[in-house]
Order: C-alpha cells, then sequence, then structure tokens
C-alpha cells in the first residue's frame, strides 16, 4: 500500500455503521489509506463490499463512525459544514452513476454550475465552461439540455462539471454502471486523458474488470475491507 | 452564488412543472386581484366618506372648543361658549397656521319647530353662510360633481339671516317647502324661552335616515339670537389644505393655544364622524377576514408546490450540495422560486385587477347603502399601499412556505439525498 507523509488524502482506520431498525450493518471496517496526487486509481469489488460508502468519505459527503479523514494534512472532521462544503466545492469533483446533471439546464450551464456556486462571474463561467465542453468533444452540444443527450455524452457533460473549478480529485461512483461497453470504455479514457492531462486525481468503482486494465492502481474491497491494494503502473 | 444566478435557476425551476406552477401561480392571482379590488373598493368608499365628513357635513378637518364641551356643552352653554374676544385671539392664531384654509364658526342648537299646526323636534347648527358654502364646495371640487349634492347651506344668506334651511325628512314632516313661514323655539342662555319666526330658504337630504328628519342650517346670527348670546360661537371649524396634514397641524395648534393660555380641545374629523369610523371598522374587519383567508389559500398552494417541488428534486439538491452548494443557498434556491411565482402571480392579480376595475368603473353601477337615502355608484380605487402589502405579505407567506421544506431537505445528509429514488 502506497503512503506517503505527502498524501493528497488519508485514511485512518475508518469505520462506517448503518442502523437499519434494530440492525447495525458495518459498510466500512477499519479502512486505512493512502491516496496521492495525480494517481488514477479504481476501487472494485462485489455489491456490498462498501465501496460507495468508501466514495463518499473520499468524497467528503459522508462522515465515518470512527477514524480520520485528512485531505493535504488537514483533519476535514473538524470543518463546519459550511465550511466543508466550500473546500468540497474547490477541491472535489464529482460524476455520479445516473449522471446527476440538472434538467432544466443546457449542458454549457451544467457545466458551468459549480464555479457560478462558487460567485465566478456568468461571463467567466460560461466560458471556462465552454473550454470544458470543446475538451470532452460536446462542444456542438454546449445549448442541448439533459435529456437530449445520450447515456455517453451526459456522463462526458458530468466529467466536464467535475473538472470545471479545476479541483485535486475527481469521485466517480460507478460511473460506467449505466453506460453500453463502448461508452464505458470511451468514458474511462477521458478520464485517464484528464489525469493525465491535468494532474488531477481520479478515484472510481466499478464492477467491470475490463475498465482495470489501464488504471495506475486497483483497490479491492471485500465485506468493508480492502482486501488487496495493486500498484499497475 | 450570485442572486442572479439564483434566479436564473429558479425560473427554470417553475418551468418544470408548467401545470402545478400554472394551477398555483392562478391561485395566488385571484387572490391578489380579489384583494386588490376589495381594497380599492374601500378606498373609495373611505374617501367618499371622509369628503362627506370634512365637506357635506361640514366637519372641516378640525373642530376647536371649550375642554369638555362635547360631553357637558348642552346641559351648560353658557360655560362651553367662547367668547367674542377669544373667538377673536383664536381666530387669529389658528389663522396664522400654513396649512389652514379657512376658519369659520359655529354654533349648536335644538329645539322645537312648529308649522302652527303641528311641531317637531330639530337640531340645528348656525354657520356663517359664505364660510360654509365654501366649506361645502369642497366636496363638489373634489368630487367633480356639478353642485354640492347635499345643498344644505346653499341657500342660506346672511343678508337673510331668518331664512333656514331643512332637511327633506324634516320639512316633509311639517309639510313645509321653500318660501312657507315657520316658527322656532329654544331657550336662551339664561333659561328662558324664545320663539322666532323663519323662512323655510332651501330643502336638503343629508343623505342620512337617521338625521333626514332632524337636522336643519341656520345662519349664526339667527341661532345667537334665540339663544341671546351676541358674538359667541361655541366651536371653530377649520379646513386645512391637506387632510393629510390634520394630526400635525391639530399639534401645533394644541401647543401653540396652550402657550396663549387657552384651555382647549381640538377634535378631528374622523373623530366627530361616528359613520365615518364605523364604517371603516367594518370594512377593515372586513379586509382582514377576505386578507386571512387568501393569505391562507396562498400559504397551502405555495408549500404544496414547493414541497413536492422538493421532494422531486431531492436527489439534485444532494448533488448540489454534493459539487458546493451551501445549506442555505439550497433554502435560497427554493426560496427564491416561491418568491418568483409570488411576483409573477402579483403581476398576473395586478393586470387583472386593472382590466376587473375598468370594467366595474364603466359599467355604471349604483347601490342605496344600509342607512343611506340616495344611490351611490360602485366605483373602485387603486389602493396602491394596500396592493403593495399584499404583494409584499404574500411574498413573505410563499417564502416561509418554501422555507420550511428547502430547509429540511438542506439539513438531510447528502448521501441519503443522492440515494433518494
Amino acid at each position: 500500500m502506497p503512503t506517503s507523509a505527502s498524501s493528497l488524502l488519508r485514511l485512518t482506520d475508518i469505520r462506517r455503521r448503518f442502523h437499519l431498525g434494530e440492525t447495525v450493518v458495518e459498510a466500512l471496517g477499519g479502512v486505512s489509506l493512502d491516496i496521492q496526487a495525480g494517481e488514477f486509481l479504481a476501487v472494485w469489488g462485489p455489491s456490498g463490499s462498501g465501496k460507495s460508502t468508501l466514495m463518499n468519505m473520499l468524497g467528503l459527503i459522508d462522515q465515518p463512525t470512527s477514524g480520520m479523514v485528512q485531505f493535504d494534512g488537514a483533519d476535514v472532521g473538524a470543518l463546519s459544514d459550511d465550511a466543508l462544503t466550500d473546500f468540497r466545492g474547490r477541491r472535489i469533483g464529482f460524476v455520479f452513476q445516473s449522471f446527476n446533471l440538472v434538467p432544466v439546464l443546457s449542458a454549457l450551464e451544467n457545466v458551468a454550475l459549480p464555479l457560478q456556486i462558487q460567485g465566478v462571474d456568468k461571463t467567466a463561467a460560461l466560458a471556462r465552461a465552454r473550454a470544458g465542453l470543446e475538451e470532452v468533444g460536446l462542444a456542438e452540444f454546449t445549448g442541448t439540455r439533459p435529456d437530449r443527450l445520450s447515456g455517453g455524452q451526459r456522463q462526458r457533460v458530468a466529467i466536464a462539471r467535475a473538472l470545471i473549478a479545476r479541483p485535486d480529485m475527481v469521485i466517480a461512483d460507478e460511473p460506467t454502471a449505466n453506460l453500453d461497453s463502448d461508452n464505458s470504455r470511451m468514458v474511462v479514457d477521458l478520464m485517464r486523458q484528464m489525469n493525465q492531462a491535468h494532474g488531477v486525481t481520479f478515484v472510481f468503482t466499478t464492477h467491470d474488470p475490463r475498465l482495470l486494465e489501464h488504471v495506475d492502481r486497483k483497490l479491492l474491497l471485500r465485506d468493508g475491507r480492502i482486501e488487496s491494494d495493486e500498484v499497475t503502473a | 452564488m450570485k442572486a442572479s444566478a439564483y434566479l436564473a435557476i429558479a425560473l427554470r425551476g417553475l418551468l418544470r412543472n408548467r401545470r402545478r406552477a400554472g394551477v398555483t401561480l392562478a391561485a395566488i392571482a385571484f387572490g391578489f386581484a380579489a384583494i386588490a379590488l376589495f381594497a380599492g373598493y374601500t378606498h373609495n368608499i373611505y374617501r367618499g366618506l371622509s369628503l362627506q365628513a370634512i365637506h357635506g357635513e361640514l366637519l372641516g378637518h378640525l373642530t376647536l372648543s371649550k375642554r369638555g364641551m362635547s360631553r357637558e356643552g348642552k346641559l351648560a352653554p353658557e360655560r362651553y361658549l367662547l367668547s367674542a374676544d377669544d373667538i377673536s385671539r383664536i381666530r387669529a392664531l389658528v389663522a396664522a397656521n400654513p396649512h389652514v384654509k379657512l376658519v369659520t364658526l359655529r354654533l349648536a342648537l335644538s329645539g322645537i319647530v312648529s308649522n302652527g299646526r303641528a311641531s317637531t323636534i330639530f337640531v340645528a347648527e348656525g354657520v356663517e353662510p359664505e364660510a360654509a358654502r365654501g366649506l361645502q364646495d369642497g366636496l363638489r371640487d373634489a368630487m367633480d360633481l356639478g353642485a354640492a349634492p347635499t345643498g344644505g347651506v346653499r341657500n342660506l344668506d346672511t343678508e337673510k339671516p331668518d331664512h333656514v334651511t331643512l332637511a327633506a325628512g324634516l320639512a316633509g314632516l311639517l309639510h313645509l317647502k321653500p318660501e312657507d313661514s315657520a316658527v322656532i323655539l329654544s331657550n336662551t342662555l339664561g333659561g328662558q324661552a324664545n320663539a322666532l319666526d323663519i323662512r323655510i330658504a332651501d330643502v336638503f337630504n343629508t343623505g342620512n335616515a337617521a338625521t333626514n328628519d332632524l337636522y336643519a342650517y341656520m345662519p349664526l346670527q339667527l341661532v345667537r339670537s334665540l339663544y341671546d348670546a351676541e358674538g359667541r360661537a361655541d366651536r371653530l371649524t377649520i379646513l386645512l389644505d391637506d387632510v393629510a396634514a390634520t394630526e400635525s397641524v391639530r399639534a401645533d395648534l394644541m401647543r401653540e393655544l396652550a402657550a396663549a393660555g387657552f384651555d382647549l380641545e381640538i377634535r378631528t374629523w374622523n373623530e366627530l364622524s361616528t359613520f365615518y369610523t364605523q364604517v371603516r371598522g367594518m370594512f377593515d374587519m372586513i379586509f382582514g377576514f377576505i386578507f386571512s383567508i387568501v393569505l391562507t389559500v396562498v400559504l397551502m398552494s405555495v408549500a404544496n408546490s414547493m414541497g413536492m417541488a422538493v421532494v422531486e428534486r431531492t436527489r439534485e439538491i444532494g448533488t448540489l450540495r454534493a459539487i458546493g452548494l451551501r445549506r442555505a443557498g439550497v433554502v435560497r434556491l427554493f426560496v427564491g422560486e416561491a418568491a418568483l411565482l409570488v411576483l409573477l402571480g402579483c403581476a398576473v392579480g395586478l393586470l387583472l385587477t386593472l382590466g376587473v376595475r375598468y370594467g366595474i368603473n364603466v359599467a355604471d353601477i349604483a347601490y342605496v347603502p344600509p342607512n343611506q337615502t340616495e344611490p351611490v355608484p360602485l366605483l373602485v380605487d387603486l389602493d396602491a399601499a394596500r396592493i403593495a402589502f399584499t404583494a409584499l405579505m404574500m411574498a413573505v407567506v410563499a417564502a416561509f412556505a418554501a422555507w420550511m421544506p428547502a430547509r429540511r431537505a438542506a439539513r438531510q445528509p447528502i448521501i441519503d439525498a443522492l440515494g433518494h429514488v
């Protein structure tokens, strides 16, 4: 397992339990993990292994039951909700399985949204969003609403949105689960291309072992624990 | 996020479910129009009644008298009449106020009037005919009428001090008509019975069933003569250039008169006009009732609309929170959407109000209000103050209705919102 004092993100003995009625389910049972800047990392494993819970921890959208999450050496558990939200907005991008684009906004407006949330002037935000859409090959779809785009195109818009604020890391939970194999391949290739072009850390989950071929590092999760952590690059 | 971005997204949000937004907007628009039209109707009524009180009933804006005159004046008139010297000094002091347009004397009288065969009681006001006419003409000018409608003092004449005007009901009781003679009987200040011959100068309609068989106007000289109170009066009626200055002028005059050594009371026209106060009280209560119902309907409509919108967009809220929108931002987004809905609803409601108002005002509808003898036109004004207040209150109510579900949604864990189906 790669470790470094200058890790971009470090999880230390993370446990996450959920209460389902009388039952307590431990989704993560003491996970420790270091992620370096610029890595292209895949988390894989069977359903119920805790992949999504781990991604939520990495994306700072869930709090562990115990353990510590450090981003750039800072304990993010100490941040207030507003501070954590701002931090997330600036430093982490998200790609979701169901794309999660705002249906009433055009592709261009969807991509510009994170910048507008940060208070960037609309003209500047749209200009950067246009460049972002060009980079993912959707320059001609700027004014198109998500419901007029194919699944692959929507996920490319989502990737452009995830990268628009120039984050340190992009979290992609099952980004190819709703796509056919060609589009899945295309999306992973695009993420890899962005990782190499911008040096942005990508962490994504997948069920598809074929998509693990080009990653730097593969993390196998089983029953809420890391079963293997393999560096391939 | 900047306000313009919130508004742009809020507008798109409204357009997602057009039918639902349309129904809510219609509820707001109709509610707004109902309130605005009723407010406009009552505004017209208040305006008419205030003009009637100030000019028609000759109350002016302010009435000045000795302190206690209104309560004890009839029991001991001698004690509460102003002397000629006091009147002169008070008149000069009042006339110096820049808002004062006219100051005139009044002397109330009650007694018995007889046609030689039958008699009945009357209540009369002794007035200075020219000044009283000037006061009454204000009604004609303000309402753009050809002549003052009540005309109570129209044919009084200082040169004919025995000529009086009688209310139509009173004249009818005694079968008196213009140029007929009659006798009035009352007491002097010293308590002696005193009778004088009078001639009917005119018959007028007070417009009010309660006073139409009781009221009379007489020249001040005649009343003074009957009282044996030369040079005296019980009140000074003051007409101002602006009704809005009523309270401030009262305060100024009270201060100046007290400094000059007078112990007087000054009452405003609305304090004296019981009818105006009662009608206004009743209409204000009805307005409050309608206002409450409409606000409740708006609250329920917006709460329902925004509640459904929040539930439908739970996953979107989770996404926005994940990519950096604070909880307060989520609340702002939905509150902004509700505010926009109200703004559009009020705009449509205002157009509706203008259209219906125009229709009513040109339809030439008239009706006889309770306790009145003459029909009055049904007219609707634009009450800008209450329209603005209504829009503001609707916005506040809508913001509250949106705030509750939005706050609940904003506070739920992001992973729960993202997992919402």
